[in-house]
């Protein structure tokens, strides 16, 4: 396979590191070499990063349709699921997913917000719109 | 200012790596294998009730931190770990550590890992890297996973050292502080193997060892039927990534494994463990025809080219394997 080029990754940063790998060939040995990732690599790492990209893509169509509060949209950004979100906020589970509702989230004070944009990184106006 | 002499070696596993590098850097030169099987790294568990990244959990190794403190309590040396609820305690303490001369491990976070190859930066709190020394807020890294020696300042360090989230590092970091000058591997490498037998097929629970292969096996025939061709292709893809990605050097840490048992014979003196350690090779390679075999059901939109009936066969094919292998490995005398 040609290792300078990316097949599978969409994004060009992807599989640019060579790593370190095992192997066998019959009759016993055992081998040592450095390399770029092989075809199974790419098809399964690229699997769950389409899959990130979807969720964060429907996130948005849903926060802007009105469905759910922008902490879902960031969330998805942040590769982030309501477990990990509460341990990062400080918030329970249950209160990660009430939050998640738009009329819940409007009525929100600002301490509240505050740990949710530090969780993501962001601005408290970054928090309250999705960009 | 402190910088160390430190030897970068890059590795197929980043605990075993930091541990081999560690001892290395005292004098004592062990293989990345041997780190590894001392440390009774292998195992399987499978997961279903624990999600990651939207997917059930396999894993093919034991818990974070144990390799390191397996295989230096096997070996006789001392180390010391330590945990910080206060970040700059941490640095302050890390600080004072290197400028003893000591090249310190370290349990991190990848998600805000600046150096890390981008496909990687998903939320893994349980890698392993070691700090070799710093000038003026920035902290010399020797990482396994690199090819080369990396830097990171101050304001990174503390991020990914205090990573929240599923197995928070919380500031560990660990180190040799006293490595003897005659140690005998022998007995290690024998008591290592024993855990590693016992871990495997000797745990009277089903989601774990040899019976967590068979466990998984009989949930991926029913994956199609009972999740859909989307989802259940998903969670083949996890279960192949934790396979062959998140540094297991290939095949589940099975080439590792193989390598260990033919230095183990070759230290040992004991020719049947040769043996023994080409037919973890053919398993290994048997893994690895999983993969390449799986892998294809895990294409954008793809139909399934093979059949998940086929593919959890191959698995306990493997598993039958694995059971003859430790159950072999189990009777070891010195």
């Amino acid at each position: 396979m040609d290792e300078s080029q990316n097949p599978v990754y969409k994004d060009k940063a992807h599989g640019q590191f060579r790593e370190l790998s095992y192997s066998y060939k019959d009759g016993g040995n055992f081998d040592q070499t450095v390399g770029f990732h092989d075809q199974v690599d790419r098809l399964v790492l690229q699997q769950a990063w389409d899959l990130f990209h979807e969720r964060i893509e429907a996130a948005k169509q849903r926060v802007l349709a009105g469905e759910v509060s922008p902490i879902v949209y960031y969330m998805e950004k942040n590769l982030l699921d309501p477990l990990n979100l509460s341990m990062m906020a400080g918030f329970s589970v249950w209160r990660v997913k009430w939050h998640f509702r738009p009329g819940v989230f409007k009525r929100l004070k600002e301490p509240t917000l505050q740990k949710y944009a530090a969780a993501f990184n962001i601005t408290l106006d970054q928090l309250k719109k999705v960009d | 200012m402190v910088k160390l002499e430190f030897e970068h070696r890059q590795a197929g596993h980043c605990e075993s790596g930091v541990t081999r590098n560690l001892l290395n850097y005292h004098h004592l030169m062990i293989s990345e294998p041997m780190a590894f099987g001392i440390g009774a790294g292998l195992f399987f568990s499978y997961l279903p009730f624990l999600k990651m990244q939207h997917a059930p959990t396999t894993s093919f190794r034991v818990w974070p931190g144990q390799v390191f403190d397996r295989a230096t309590k096997e070996l006789g040396v001392t180390t010391a770990i330590h945990k910080f609820r206060n970040p700059k305690d941490s640095m302050d303490k890390l600080n004072e550590v290197l400028e003893q001369g000591y090249p310190v491990g370290l349990q991190v976070g990848t998600f805000h890992l600046p150096f890390f190859p981008p496909e990687y930066r998903m939320h893994y709190n349980m890698h392993n890297m070691i700090v070799y020394g710093h000038d003026n807020g920035n902290y010399f890294i020797s990482d396994t996973v690199m090819e080369h020696l990396v830097e990171i300042n101050y304001e990174d360090l503390i991020r990914v050292r205090y990573a929240k989230g599923a197995f928070a590092p919380m500031g560990r970091m660990y180190y040799p502080t006293h490595v003897p000058s005659d140690i005998d591997i022998k007995p290690s490498i024998i008591r290592g193997i024993r855990k590693t037998a016992n871990n495997m097929i000797g745990i009277p629970f089903p989601l774990v060892g040899v019976k967590g292969i068979r466990y998984l096996a009989g949930r991926m025939r029913k994956w199609e039927k009972n999740l859909g061709p989307e989802k259940a292709s998903y969670y083949l893809g996890q279960v192949l990534r934790m396979e062959e990605e998140v540094g297991t050097a290939g095949a589940g840490f099975r080439f590792i494994y193989g390598a260990f048992l033919e230095e183990a014979s070759m230290v040992l003196d004991q020719p049947w463990l040769k043996e023994l350690s080409i037919e973890m090779g053919e398993n290994a390679n048997k893994w690895r025809e999983f993969s390449y075999l799986g892998s294809r059901n895990c294409k954008k939109r793809g139909k399934p080219e093979q059949s998940y009936d086929f593919l959890a066969d191959i698995l306990l094919e493997v598993a039958g394997r694995e059971e003859k292998i430790f159950k072999k490995l189990s009777t070891i005398k010195s």
